[in-house]
């Protein structure tokens, strides 16, 4: 097995309104893994753990190979980081940044900031704040990416980005992971992102890991069954059914471990199964969130 | 790597505040400059002086510290191969260096000054202990704003900073020790104002040293 490139394990922090219980993470190179979860779930203060900036109050954070926060100057020479709150000094020009950035970084490629500059259509002489929001990420990625970093931490990078803003960013993620030594993990709320670029997924709820697979377990497994139940007939309990509605003689079943077998079950049960749909990713991700919070309350 | 990070995040400050910084230093030797030249001028001067520092102070502090807090350009200097140690130590010496800087200049210009015109020597040591308490309250300010993210703190410090001036200078004068030496053709160090400047030093080093303690074993950073 590789060395993670980030590995977080048992990892408890808590505030007076929040807290984030035995956050386990492990990411490889080579992995794109989105970190889904809704707003106030976790995923900023994750990140910003793995980075060193705030300091886990129990568990074990690596990233590539150093101990979290003790070594995070060393890590940090290989991360790159993107908030979509992070802001660049807005009085200073791009072309400024990039000076400052690549005076840090012995590894600075100026010809692929060059080619960046070019792709994202920003100008080095403007100033920042004369930048729109899209402008502004894509800058910031810009002075992230040009570093040749091995581990990216994107927190909602794409929040608020217009469509076009959107693709030219994903799409220039998807190409830093052509190089396997490299790994990305991504959070997002916004699932079509994720399903885009990921082929790992966590989902994260009220400060816990819910579920963690690679995204085709999640699309395979997953379904939505509509049933047809005459009276008398009862759906047997099966595993892996996290939620089942009923209205009149109409059923329908979510289940996280779909086979063709579930089928078979339900209309030896004396259930007719009308319809068998695949589920979105935004669709797993509400069903997973609502199933785990009616399971903790339970 | 780390040093030089440290150095590059020194320059980056000083290189944000170099006109604020310039202007400053402008400012306060044209105050100095005009002292001489008539008794109004003089207090027109040196209160012209006193204002410079204190704008200097608490400029430098807004901009450098809490601004760079507030704008979230944190997240952007800590995204950085730097531990939030170094990024303390990073910025109370940018921030003492463009301070201390035009402080300096501007203490040796009033002796300069002083020497050199016919303002008596003998009121010396009373503008060099309202310099050093002003020294004193950037250390405070600046220790404040790197501990603490409330702002109301923050204007607690810079209001009782800017009143407490015009309660030093009375005080000052009213000891026998200055009134009786001030208009003297020579400076006389008396012993309570060679421990008011004392106080005034150890307590802007205590400020900043317990500033660094507390920051740099903070776990939270942003």
């Amino acid at each position: 097995m590789n060395e993670p490139l980030l590995e977080l394990d048992g990892v408890d922090k808590t505030y007076r309104f929040f807290k984030l219980s035995a956050v386990a993470l492990r990411l490889e190179a080579g992995q794109i893994m989105g970190f889904v979860g809704p707003n106030g779930a976790g995923k900023s203060t994750t990140i910003r753990i793995a980075m060193g900036m705030i300091r886990q109050d129990r568990g074990t954070v690596r990233v590539l190979g150093q101990p979290i926060p003790a070594m995070q100057a060393v890590a940090k020479r290989d991360i790159g980081f993107v908030s979509e709150d992070m802001r660049l000094h807005a009085g200073l020009t791009l072309d400024w940044h990039m000076t400052f950035v690549s005076s840090i970084y012995p590894g600075w490629d100026a010809s692929y900031a060059a080619q960046l500059l070019e792709r994202f259509n920003l100008h080095p002489e403007q100033a920042i704040k004369a930048l729109s929001h899209g402008e502004r990420v894509k800058a910031t990625l810009l002075l992230v990416l040009a570093r040749r970093p091995r581990l990216l931490l994107l927190d909602e990078p794409t929040t608020g980005l217009d469509p076009v803003a959107r693709h030219e960013v994903l799409a220039e993620l998807m190409d830093v992971v052509r190089d396997d030594r490299r790994a990305i993990l991504f959070s997002s709320h916004n699932t079509q992102d994720v399903e885009q670029i990921s082929d790992y997924i966590t989902f994260i709820d009220r400060g816990c890991i819910i579920d963690s697979s690679d995204k085709e377990t999640f699309l395979d497994g997953w379904r939505r069954l509509h049933l047809d139940v005459p009276p008398g007939a009862t759906l047997p309990e099966l595993r892996g059914v996290v939620e089942t509605r009923t209205s009149g003689r109409l059923a329908v079943v979510t289940t996280r471990a779909y086979s063709p077998e579930i089928d078979a079950v339900y209309e030896r049960a004396g259930a007719r199964v009308a319809d068998v749909q695949r589920m979105s990713l935004e669709e797993i991700f509400v069903a997973n969130v609502m199933h785990n919070r009616r399971e903790r309350v339970a | 790597m780390n040093s030089s990070i440290v150095l590059q995040l020194i320059l980056k400050d000083l290189y944000l505040v170099r006109w604020i910084v310039a202007s400053s230093l402008a400012a306060g030797l044209v105050a100095i400059a005009v002292m001489p030249l008539s008794g109004v001028a003089a207090y027109v001067g040196g209160v012209s002086l006193i204002c410079t520092i204190v704008i200097l102070n608490i400029t430098l502090v807004m901009s450098t510290v809490v601004q760079e807090r507030k704008d979230k350009v944190l997240l952007f200097i800590l995204s950085l191969p730097i531990s939030t140690t170094q990024y303390v130590a990073a910025k109370m010496a940018s921030n003492a260096i463009a301070f201390i800087g035009p402080w300096v200049v501007l203490t040796l210009a009033v002796i300069a000054m002083i020497g050199s015109s016919a303002i008596p020597d003998g009121i010396l040591p009373f503008l060099i202990t309202v310099l050093v308490y002003l020294l004193m309250y950037y250390c405070v300010l600046l220790g404040v704003a790197v501990v603490s993210e409330s702002s109301a703190w923050h204007a607690v410090v810079i209001t009782i900073g800017n009143i407490s001036v015009n309660f030093l200078i009375p005080l000052l004068l009213s000891r026998p020790s200055v009134y009786t030496h001030r208009t003297g053709a020579e400076a006389v160090w008396t012993g309570d104002l060679v421990s008011v400047i004392a106080i005034e030093v150890a307590a802007g080093v205590a400020a900043l040293v317990a500033a660094y303690f507390v920051r740099s074993r903070t776990a939270d950073f942003v």
